[in-house]
């Protein structure tokens, strides 16, 4: 997951590297993401998200769809 | 994920958090009263949970994300201290672990320009025009979590 300044250097980076495209997502969209996913992990009573509750993480930035589906 | 491993994972972010890098097996150990063997046993079902990620064929600890402890483009200034996040998400994942405000440094992939990003009381304050790009769908992030 890499940071890139437009749609242009994303489409140069696939191209140059012959990736096929994942999903390109906003640095807005990226920092509310990190952002739920990190904010328990130092918790004293952290325990592992079920995988329902990190879809449902996704979900809720509608971060949905095949590429999204964590199973 | 049984107490004893919830309290070595418990130690290892503590101490993240309180030295800045990760512990090894026999500082753990130390810490935690208990025996080598039995945290690197620990560390290792961590790392099959996705709970620590270990460097290959080692029990060093590579990433208790967000946090990383190799070299990656991905610098982050928070909580007093400069880290490094092993990708654009874990990179802003670290004010959220550490429930504070943070500066991102990086780089763009493609052309390697510099890029900073800022997050003060949770919003992107500098960098919200930069996009983020993920290659691998979420159902294998962990099939190689270094590369996605």
């Amino acid at each position: 997951m890499v940071y890139l300044r437009s749609e242009e250097h994303v489409q140069r980076w696939l191209d140059t590297n012959g990736w096929e495209p994942g999903a390109t997502i906003t640095a807005v969209q990226t920092n509310e993401l990190a952002r739920t996913w990190s904010w328990s992990r130092l918790d004293p009573g952290w325990h592992p998200r079920t995988i329902e509750e990190s879809q449902a993480i996704l979900g809720g930035l509608d971060l949905t769809g095949e590429f999204w589906s964590l199973r | 994920m049984d107490v004893f491993d919830l309290d070595v994972r418990r130690h290892v972010y503590f101490s993240i958090v309180a030295s800045g890098r990760a512990p090894n097996a026999e500082e753990a150990a130390d810490a935690l009263g208990c025996d080598r063997p039995a945290v690197e046993a620990s560390f290792r079902r961590l790392h099959d949970a996705h709970a620590l990620v270990l460097f290959p064929s080692s029990t060093e600890i590579w990433m208790a994300n967000p946090f990383c402890f190799a070299p990656t483009p991905h610098s982050v200034e928070a909580g007093g201290r400069t880290w490094t996040g092993a990708c654009a998400w874990d990179a802003l994942g670290i004010p959220g672990a550490l429930h504070g405000d943070g500066r991102v440094r990086s780089e763009c992939a493609c052309c390697g320009e510099p890029v900073t990003l800022e997050v003060q009381d949770g919003a992107l304050v500098e960098g919200a025009e930069l996009l983020v790009h993920i290659l691998v769908p979420a159902r294998e992030w962990w099939s190689d979590i270094g590369f996605t």
